[in-house]
């Protein structure tokens, strides 16, 4: 096939006619990549899942969020870093795709982007990891009872920060294509689809809307009010009961910040790569252990549980705010799902707002 | 069209990993701390200014930010003052001359020897093993004494025994040029010396506020108190410079560490103008 001017593909959108065809342009992209893609697991829930190529039997888009996210595949949970002393490596970095992402994940990945890539010195890693993923995402269409992504400024469809965007229309699909990376991948399948009229592209927004306004209800069912300012409210809670009351339930397991979307914290130490040479390791930490901030000749600035749960929220709702313009809080709820202790974050959010 | 992933060649430089140096002297500077006199086994010099921290690594025990004690004018060596308390400061007190260590770094700000601090008056007020960063710095002033005014140095240890660089206390004061004071907490038999916290030091020396600036360094408690003093003797808090330890884990501002409120330290410190920090609520 050849690649047609990317100046006459650019932005465009077009229809996949049905399931089939959809599945059919999916599979066409992943003859390029191996794919990450939603796989039902049973329990309304799905999970991230890798393979060679799109398996129309197993992949789906996906409904709403994986329980995994996005993070892991440009920030995996472990990694080996390079050997201490060797030269320079050429590591082999593979392209691949995933489906399915949702836009909580997206302005999550935003988080990660800030630190890793934007900010100097870049971590070349992660820019390689990043370069290397094309990303399909989707926008939502249902959501799960923990969602609340309009209460922190998000919508349950993307804006941005994507190469290909899938919409549920009817019984078609819209493919629209974020980024020269995404045209030039759907040149590939464009054969197998229509253009997209405007009156498909109606249908999209007004599902689109239909679907913000039932989060946002949802949201607001929960006490939480789109369009707060969760930063002055932050600040003016500081010195509030609210961080003890929430702190007591906590059990210090750092399940929230291994399944959200934006904490990027992690832990240097020293391990062994494959053949046996000291390597350097890089692993997910969290703000949460008790000696995460720990000194090492004992003294530790965040001593109580209460001043940690705290500075999960200066971090998400102060610092990054400050930093880059918007909170570390995509709305996805996975924190909700993964406490032990069972801390709502949109309870806290809620009190912070009240007490604020 | 193929079915094999196409693979991207990258090369991947980690701004993770350590550059190798050796260790061409040691010295026990207490009973709990060492210095390491080092050099970049690629010959160059560290590139560091006073106040600044460089990560520290051995294989196997991994790594730790540890401030330069010494100031750039004195080569390209530099030295590096550890406190035993763990497995990997406890690992390095074992090592030879000859040892290999990693380095990553110079990171941080530095004591602004070649801007505020030029011109003036300048007063270092260190507790304890405080005293290691403000070294570099006032060896700084020493090698370009025509650079700075008066040099005050107040320094407080524990113990007797806890004092640290007490041989080089009067290369670093000329007659008339520095004032040297000093004190313990706790004293012993054979202690002459004053006793008492770090603060009874402020009232014994004449300074112009107008004229004088102030690098603190020591435990957290100090820094209030010392504070305070200062800012009753006229001191503005623009003329004040502390140094925070938080834990400085990768250096780089990626690792989440030493967040403090909506800062970095490693970043925006560990050296500060007081008067940036002083809305921060967990700085002090």
């Amino acid at each position: 096939m050849v690649v047609r001017d990317a100046q006459v593909v650019r932005a465009m959108t077009y229809v996949a006619a049905s399931d089939q065809v959809m599945a059919e342009v999916l599979g066409v992209l992943s003859r390029k990549r191996p794919v990450f893609a939603p796989v039902p697991v049973g329990n309304g829930q799905y999970r991230l899942e890798g393979a060679a190529e799109w398996e129309a039997g197993r992949h789906t888009v996906g409904p709403y969020r994986t329980v995994e996210p996005l993070k892991e595949l440009v920030f995996p949970p472990r990694e080996f870093l390079g050997k201490l002393w060797a030269e320079e490596e050429r590591n082999r970095i593979e392209e691949r795709m995933v489906v399915g992402v949702k836009n909580c994940d997206l302005s999550a990945l935003r988080i990660h982007d800030y630190v890793f890539r934007d900010s100097d010195p870049e971590d070349p890693r992660y820019t390689a990891l990043r370069r290397s993923t094309l990303i399909v995402s989707a926008d939502c269409m249902d959501c799960l009872p923990v969602c609340f992504c309009p209460a922190v400024g998000e919508q349950p469809y993307p804006k941005g920060g994507f190469d290909i965007n899938l919409s549920r229309v009817g019984e078609a699909w819209l493919v629209e294509a974020g980024s020269e990376k995404g045209d030039l991948a759907l040149a590939a399948a464009r054969d197998l689809m229509e253009e997209a009229t405007a009156e498909m592209v109606r249908r999209r927004d007004d599902a689109r809307q239909a679907m913000h306004a039932r989060v946002e209800r949802q949201a607001r069912e929960s006490g939480l009010v789109p369009g707060s300012d969760f930063q002055v409210a932050f600040r003016k809670s500081f010195e509030s009961d609210l961080w003890a009351d929430f702190a007591g339930d906590c059990v210090e397991c750092g399940a929230c910040n291994f399944v959200c979307g934006t904490c990027h914290c992690f832990m240097l130490g020293d391990g062994y790569a494959e053949d046996n040479l000291p390597a350097r390791v890089r692993e997910w930490d969290s703000c949460l252990f008790r000696n995460f901030a720990r000194v090492a000749g004992g003294a530790n600035p965040r001593e109580h549980r209460a001043a940690r749960l705290r500075n999960r929220f200066d971090k998400k709702f102060n610092f990054f705010v400050e930093v880059l313009g918007a909170p570390a809080c995509g709305g996805c709820g996975r924190c909700i799902e993964a406490c032990m202790g069972k801390i709502d974050i949109r309870e806290v959010l809620r009190r912070m707002q009240d007490e604020g | 069209m193929s079915n094999m992933p196409r693979a991207e060649q990258e090369t991947v430089r980690d701004i993770y990993r350590p550059r190798p140096a050796s260790i061409v002297r040691t010295a026990d500077v207490t009973r709990i701390e060492k210095l390491f006199e080092l050099e970049l086994e690629s010959g160059e010099a560290l590139g560091h200014m006073p106040g600044q921290f460089v990560e520290v690594s051995l294989a196997g025990f991994g790594e730790a930010p540890i401030s330069v004690s010494s100031s750039p004018t004195r080569g390209p060596r530099f030295e590096l003052v550890v406190r035993r308390v763990g497995a990997l400061t406890g690992a390095l007190h074992r090592l030879k001359p000859g040892d290999r260590v990693g380095i990553r770094g110079p990171f941080g700000t530095w004591f602004p020897v070649d801007s505020d601090l030029r011109g003036r008056d300048v007063l270092f007020i260190c507790g304890g093993i405080g005293l290691v960063p403000v070294r570099s710095a006032i060896q700084y002033v020493v090698d370009k004494r025509s650079h700075y005014g008066h040099m005050f140095i107040l320094f407080g240890a524990r113990t007797p025994a806890d004092r640290l660089f007490s041989d080089e206390y009067e290369q670093w004061c000329a007659p008339g040029e520095a004032t040297f004071l000093e004190t313990v907490d706790k004293r012993d038999a054979r202690w002459t010396g004053a006793e008492g916290v770090l603060t009874t030091l402020i009232p014994c020396i004449r300074f112009d506020p107008g004229r004088t600036v102030a690098v603190i360094c020591g435990p957290p408690v100090m820094y209030r108190f010392v504070i305070v003093e200062l800012k009753q003797r006229g001191m503005a808090e623009d003329n004040m410079f502390v140094s925070l330890e938080r834990r400085m884990k990768c250096g780089v501002g990626k690792c989440g560490h030493c967040q403090m409120n909506h800062i970095y330290v490693c970043q925006k410190g560990p050296v500060f103008r007081l008067s940036e920090i002083t809305d921060l609520e967990e700085a002090l």
